[in-house]
């Protein structure tokens, strides 16, 4: 109850942030002069949702290796729980994506790139929920699982640098190494919204480990049990 | 574009974020608060059950 407790105090800090960055992309931020226009407000969150999802990746890639090394089930859970959420914010990145490339770019959809290899990264570790139904044993399934989100993870990086090594995509590169693409006032408002998505997925680890462990001592009482 | 017509499109991908994101943290709320109500229940089973052990242990 107390890491709830935390993640209910991470859910506030989130949701201040994600407020304030809302309020500086509208308010402060001036309107993008390029072609893209108001539409570029979409930005403030679609990039910070994008980073957060390679961020909760990440942290299933991390909790992969721990989990081959230990062979703890906390791990195993953390890798779950960080898959599901990395998918959740993938789909949102997809979603919001296609609304803003048909502000942007007049489609909806472009076989670019950033786009393809961010479609592969959601159909492999839609792959890793399908591989965890089909085991049945929790030791097995947790190895399987693990070695999985190892490989999937391969696919983050190239989505990360799609837009650096093949430029010529639609998609635009924004947060170079020592030039952030942006002005001062456009690069607070994403850093406050980016500060907010990463405390919201770091809430959500959080309360949905939780639940992950509170489903699995609930499965040992009613084999304790007897039904 | 001007900024009537970006508006559209600036709502729809933040109300589609807005009512995502509630929605997963409504499901997991009730799930927990669904799971807790089980796992109350539960624990007050095995202990019944244990107590129940005793009681019959110190009969025989």
């Amino acid at each position: 109850m107390k890491r709830l407790a935390t993640a209910a105090g991470l859910f506030v800090m989130a949701g201040v942030c994600l407020v304030a960055g809302l309020l500086l992309a509208f308010w402060y931020a001036p309107i993008d002069a390029s072609s893209m226009g108001f539409s570029q407000k979409i930005f403030y969150y679609h990039a910070p949702i994008a980073e957060t999802a390679l961020v909760a990746f990440g942290v299933a890639f991390v909790a992969a290796i721990a989990y081959l090394r230990t062979r703890h089930a906390r791990w195993d859970r953390l890798g779950y729980v960080s898959v599901r959420l990395g998918l959740l914010f993938s789909l949102l990145v997809m979603v919001t994506g296609m609304i803003w490339g048909k502000a942007a770019w007049g489609v909806w959809w472009a076989w670019e790139p950033r786009l393809t290899t961010f479609l592969l990264v959601c159909l492999l570790y839609s792959a890793y929920f399908v591989l965890r139904s089909v085991v049945d044993d929790e030791d097995r399934r947790g190895a399987l699982a693990a070695v999985f989100a190892i490989l999937a993870f391969v696919d983050v990086p190239i989505t990360f640098f799609a837009t650096r090594f093949l430029p010529e995509g639609l998609h635009p590169v924004v947060l170079r190494a020592g030039d952030a693409g942006m002005e001062g006032s456009m690069l607070l408002s994403f850093l406050v919204s980016m500060l907010g998505m990463t405390l919201l997925l770091a809430a959500l680890i959080r309360r949905d480990l939780v639940i992950e462990e509170v489903r699995e001592r609930i499965a040992d009482l009613k084999t304790t049990i007897g039904g | 574009m001007s900024v009537e017509e970006g508006a559209k499109f600036v709502a729809a991908a933040y109300a589609v974020i807005l009512a995502v994101l509630i929605a997963y943290s409504i499901w997991g709320a009730r799930r927990m608060s669904a799971l807790q109500r089980d796992l109350d229940l539960l624990e007050k089973e095995a202990r019944r059950r244990a107590q129940a052990g005793e009681a019959r242990e110190e009969e025989s």
